[in-house]
């Protein structure tokens, strides 16, 4: 039988193999960057149940980083959304291949 | 009961129940309040029909003959409206405003049977950052009423909603800080008895609010702006938004969200008091001194369920002081613009927070270490 | 098997779906809301494992801030729904994909097994600094001494991070208005 911690691990692979699906497949760059913060969150919990596994609190410290990291990303990622909008009117990926524009 | 797991059990969850009673009572005697007294500011006589029993009492069967009537009236849903969240969106303030309420501590603690029992019904160990989390949340209900209203006004609301409780939440955080460093801890119950039983420069009593003056001061403005009261309610400005994201709500689910409001009004307004004004101690008089005075006459178990029921009753009339400033300043202060509001969030209350936090961090590491 | 455990495995299973369900939505509101529910469940699971802070920080940082300006973009662009569209994949993308998928999971399985039960034994690991229920001190007491050095280098990458959100998003003159 798996401890706790232990099924934490392997709830956090299965979460970041969804977020991984919602990454690739979606085109639009709003589910992708929802899909990025499951990735994240699947990341944080890993570092948690590490982090109970191991006895320590180390990883608790690392997912309040990654916390910080995702508020980073997520304040530049949907400026530049914004920013596109504005350009293109469309949030879709395939819109947006061209280097210069 | 001889197990101690099923006691905490059966304690907690009369702890939680006592504070839902005490939330849900909120709400209706509060409409009523805010009538009364807006009637009085504006020298109207204000609702005093409906009484009890033949008896009038100026008005006090007012919240339930409303209540009646919101709970009869159609339950409607708009052609129009995203239907699952039209429907979750009032459900998330009022369930918000309801969980905010069990982080507060209503008293010390009382012995049963041997146990100990603390009045707090929630007690995490990250003390009143529970609260915060909590209240954190409550803006979902605004910007989802907003968003599955299927309406430019309600969308509006939904927006201002969500950009004015980001930009407060931020001065309202970093106003605590100075009081977590004065007082070394997030724990409430340890807060308020670090504020009573000694005296500040032998007169004051030892409460937060004369620690730290301007937190105070900018803790109750974003409370203001938390709960979308006035001067802050441009979530549902009537003159600029019909009624900002509650255009399309009626009956039930209207009432829901000022539900919500009531509670979270009543949550914030305790939570000031337990942080700077003593929480349910009596000033100069801390509640160990009751329970011995007590205990010689009562016996030490009656006596602390005695000094449980005359703390409740500070706590309540310190928090009501704060509901009156709430609706005295509704009908006393006009609306923000939303750039002015903007403005002060932003340009003022931040940077004042900030220098705040500051000062204070370095009086505190001087005075301790 | 204990009630927390079982509680722990509804509430994984559920975030699972949640996750699954959400990587088919056709609102980006909706899809929102249901990762902001997700983020709460993780919340309880981190509570469960007796990682206080971590749970009352995912809850005020993740779904009470950031998601908060996510929901806020997508109500500013208020974007019609779209038809759910997934991309493709050619065969030596799915081989290599799924290449990629094996290695992760030997690694992680020998990582998750092995490693971190021989290699950080509680004897080798050093032992929280304050006795077990108080946590946030626990943290507080890492974070501004061992990891002093990162907690202030992620602080100038925020600082960074707002003025580059600031900039970005500012709307700039067009070659019309400048003419």
């Amino acid at each position: 039988m798996l401890s706790m911690p232990e099924l934490g691990l392997y709830f956090s692979f299965l979460l970041f193999l969804v977020g991984l699906f919602t990454v690739m497949f979606r085109k639009n760059i709003l589910f992708m960057m929802l899909g990025v913060e499951i990735l994240l969150n699947a990341a944080n919990l890993a570092f948690v149940s590490a982090s109970k596994i191991t006895g320590t609190i180390d990883g608790q410290v690392v997912m309040f980083f990654v916390m910080a990291v995702a508020a980073c990303e997520a304040a530049i990622g949907l400026a530049m959304i914004i920013s596109l909008y504005r350009a293109k009117a469309s949030v879709e990926a395939d819109d947006l291949k061209l280097l210069r524009g | 009961m001889d197990n101690p797991v099923v006691f905490e059990l059966v304690a907690t969850v009369l702890k939680v129940v006592l504070a839902l009673v005490v939330a849900l009572q909120v709400a209706p005697l509060m409409v009523w309040v805010e009538r009364r007294q807006a009637a009085l500011i504006q020298r109207r006589i204000g609702p005093n029909r409906v009484g009890l029993f033949g008896f009038r009492l100026f008005g006090f069967g007012q919240p339930l003959a409303d209540t009646i009537k919101l709970l009869f009236k159609e339950d409607f849903i708009p052609k129009h409206a995203n239907k699952v969240f039209y429907v979750i969106a009032p459900i998330v303030p009022a369930l918000m405003g309801l969980l905010a309420i069990t982080g507060i501590p209503f008293g010390k603690y009382v012995e049963v049977m041997g146990y100990r029992v603390n009045l707090q019904p929630v007690d995490l160990n990250a003390g009143f950052l529970y609260l915060f989390a909590v209240s954190a949340l409550g803006v979902y209900g605004v910007a989802l009423a907003g968003w599955s209203s299927n309406n430019k006004y309600a969308l509006l609301g939904g927006l201002r909603a969500s950009a004015q409780m980001i930009s407060y939440e931020i001065a309202m955080g970093l106003s605590l800080l100075p009081i977590v460093f004065i007082f070394g801890t997030l724990n409430l119950q340890n807060i308020i008895g670090a504020q009573s039983g000694h005296l500040l420069f032998g007169f004051l009593p030892a409460w937060g609010i004369f620690y730290a003056p301007v937190s105070f001061v900018i803790f109750v403005i974003t409370m203001f702006a938390e709960t979308n009261r006035l001067p802050f309610d441009l979530a549902e400005g009537e003159a600029e938004l019909v009624a900002g994201f509650l255009t399309e709500y009626g009956s039930m689910r209207w009432s829901l969200f000022f539900l919500g409001e009531y509670a979270m009004m009543f949550t914030l307004s305790a939570l000031t008091v337990c942080l700077f004004l003593g929480g349910y101690e009596i000033p100069y008089l801390p509640q160990t001194r009751i329970v011995e005075m007590l205990s010689g006459t009562l016996g030490n178990e009656l006596a602390l369920w005695a000094t449980f029921l005359i703390g409740f009753g500070v706590l309540i009339f310190k928090v009501c002081i704060f509901m009156f400033i709430f609706v005295q300043a509704r009908f006393t202060l006009p609306r923000f613009r939303y750039d002015q509001l903007m403005r002060v969030g932003w340009v003022y209350m931040l940077p004042l927070a900030l220098v705040n936090v500051v000062v204070s961090a370095v009086w505190a590491a001087l005075s301790k270490f | 098997m204990g009630i927390e455990t079982v509680a722990f495995i509804l509430m994984g299973l559920l975030a699972v779906a949640l996750a699954g369900t959400l990587a088919t939505r056709r609102f980006p509101v909706s899809a929102a809301m249901l990762l902001i529910t997700l983020m709460v469940l993780l919340a309880g699971m981190y509570g469960l494992l007796d990682a206080h802070f971590a749970a009352v920080a995912q809850i005020i940082v993740y779904a009470g801030a950031i998601m908060v300006v996510f929901v806020f973009v997508m109500m500013l662009l208020n974007l019609p729904p779209e038809e759910t569209r997934f991309g493709t994949l050619t065969l030596g993308e799915g081989v290599l994909t799924l290449a990629g998928l094996g290695a992760a999971v030997v690694l992680g399985t020998k990582v998750g097994h092995g490693f971190l039960r021989s290699a950080f034994q509680p004897t080798n690991a050093r032992a929280p600094f304050f006795p077990e229920p108080e946590n946030l001190k626990n943290v507080a007491a890492l974070m501004f001494t061992d990891y002093l050095w990162a907690f202030e280098l992620i602080s100038f990458l925020i600082l960074a991070a707002i003025i580059g959100a600031v900039v970005i998003s500012k709307k700039r003159k067009t070659h019309a208005e400048h003419a």
